[in-house]
């Protein structure tokens, strides 16, 4: 039974309702500090900033009242890449060999510093998860829609169609567990008249050949729901832009601002971090 | 309102839907050999721009862009993956994918010469240029910025990635896309078809 499930293990976009304080936030409050913070953890990797998002995400989760192992349950699907990555890191990261060797044959040159480098891949990658994890654990997948209209209202003066792609997340997102069930019909009803998926060994046309029972309709599908939506929409008189009212609304206060302060803080001591090389510092100071 | 009608918004909406889809179950992969795989995953923005024009198929590759950016940090797959956490390499290429796509449709099917069948021949040159340029644009900036992330990340190990993989997959994307836009357009094949209503083009 288990060919015939779609999405069941898929963990993004999990949300845990407790109505703590960081629920309650403006969405766009949330999706702005967990854009800045994601952006801030790519641009840099610091051991010390990793370990303080770390802390704070852990304070985050506790202010959520979410439990942290449900939050850590989404590491352990990365878990067997995070341990490839530091290993081919180690094996065969290039790069300053300066300092001590600590073994060395063949290509392989192990130094301190293959450690280092394949430990703060491995600590930026589990921070990410973590990162992205609490934020889909307190936003509701409809909070996005409001949350990116809101943080795309300023371009809407030089012309932007914010409240559009607003909609087309909105639509992309309530589709989702639509095409799962869709799918789910489709592999069963294929299944049904003998179709194989292709299991084994065969040529890659052959296999694509097998899967267009399953592709085409679930292309076709899609396509004629939506156009059942664009005449329902239409046949209520949809119409987008700046008078639409909505039903549910955010008002941001004082929470809003703190939170966005406190993650404004955060980016620039990360920054900070990684621009004072505070990491060499320490390294060099350890050795 | 006008700029944007109803049904652009939908079909962008359920197009970056499915392609989110493809990529969240593995169904967008088709494994080959040993490990590798070639992805359909640009199909559906491919289909959005034959179907709905640059714009649409643009949102579609934004949105794909940012899913496939999400998805490096989250639930990496390959060790290459930690990279695609950058939006220069996830999102920026799959915005060209559209684009390009409804260049190459929409000038071909202009070509009178072509004849009946033009509708089909640009759409198969749609899916092959489509999905050429997410392999050249996503390799090449691979390997503009980062050669040498790993030893084995060299201009040769891309050149042959683009040949093993590229190839296949713009066929694999010709394919599709033929076989869900020309019924769904209602476009005459030239066989097998029989022919009730005139030809609108």
């Amino acid at each position: 039974m288990k060919d015939f499930e779609f999405l069941h293990n898929v963990t993004i976009g999990q949300y845990l309702p407790t109505g703590s304080v960081i629920h309650r936030l403006h969405p766009a409050t949330k999706m702005l500090a967990a854009g800045l913070l994601v952006t801030a953890l790519i641009i840099s990797a610091t051991v010390s900033g990793l370990l303080l998002v770390l802390v704070l995400t852990g304070v985050g989760l506790k202010m959520g009242r979410i439990p942290i192992g449900y939050a850590a349950r989404g590491i352990r699907s990365v878990v067997p890449i995070i341990i490839l990555v530091a290993v081919l890191q180690i094996l065969f990261a290039t790069g300053s060999d300066s300092g001590r060797v600590l073994w060395e044959g063949w290509i392989i040159k192990l130094t301190p510093r293959d450690f280092l480098v394949a430990g703060t891949t491995a600590l930026r990658l589990v921070v990410l998860v973590l990162v992205i994890t609490f934020f889909t654990l307190c936003t509701a997948s409809k909070e996005l829609t409001h949350g990116s209209e809101r943080l795309l209202r300023p371009l809407t003066r030089i012309g932007f169609p914010a409240h559009e792609l607003a909609m087309v997340i909105t639509v992309a997102l309530r589709f989702l567990p639509i095409l799962s069930v869709q799918a789910e019909h489709l592999v069963k009803a294929q299944a049904s008249r003998g179709a194989d998926f292709g299991k084994g060994r065969m040529g890659l046309f052959k296999r694509l050949y097998r899967m267009m029972p399953l592709l085409v309709p679930l292309f076709i599908a899609s396509l004629r729901r939506g156009e059942t939506l664009v005449l329902a929409m239409e046949a209520r008189c949809y119409t987008g832009g700046k008078d639409r009212t909505q039903l549910m609304r955010f008002q941001a206060g004082r929470t809003d601002i703190i939170a966005i302060c406190g993650t404004g803080l955060v980016v620039g001591l990360l920054l900070t971090m990684h621009y004072s090389r505070l990491d060499e510092i320490i390294w060099t100071w350890l050795n | 309102m006008e700029r944007f009608p109803l049904r652009k918004i939908v079909i962008a909406g359920i197009m970056s839907a499915v392609a989110i889809f493809l990529g969240a179950t593995g169904l967008g992969f088709i494994s080959w050999f040993a490990g590798v795989s070639i992805t359909i995953m640009m199909v559906p923005v491919i289909i959005a721009a034959v179907m709905e024009g640059p714009v649409v198929g643009m949102t579609v590759g934004f949105l794909f862009g940012l899913f496939s950016l999400i998805q490096a940090a989250v639930a990496p797959k390959s060790p290459l993956d930690p990279i695609f956490v950058y939006p220069w390499l996830s999102i920026l290429p799959r915005l060209f994918i559209g684009p390009v796509a409804w260049i190459v449709y929409s000038s071909v099917k202009r070509l009178n010469l072509l004849g009946r069948s033009r509708s089909v021949i640009a759409m198969v040159l749609a899916g092959v240029a489509g999905s050429l340029t997410n392999t050249i644009l996503v390799l090449g900036l691979l390997g503009v910025f980062y050669l040498g992330y790993t030893d084995w990340l060299t201009w040769p190990w891309i050149g042959s990635i683009a040949l093993a993989n590229g190839l296949p997959e713009a066929a694999a994307a010709a394919i599709l896309t033929v076989a869900v836009v020309a019924p769904w357009q209602g476009v005459e094949h030239g066989r097998r078809r029989s022919r009730l209503v005139d030809d609108k083009e």
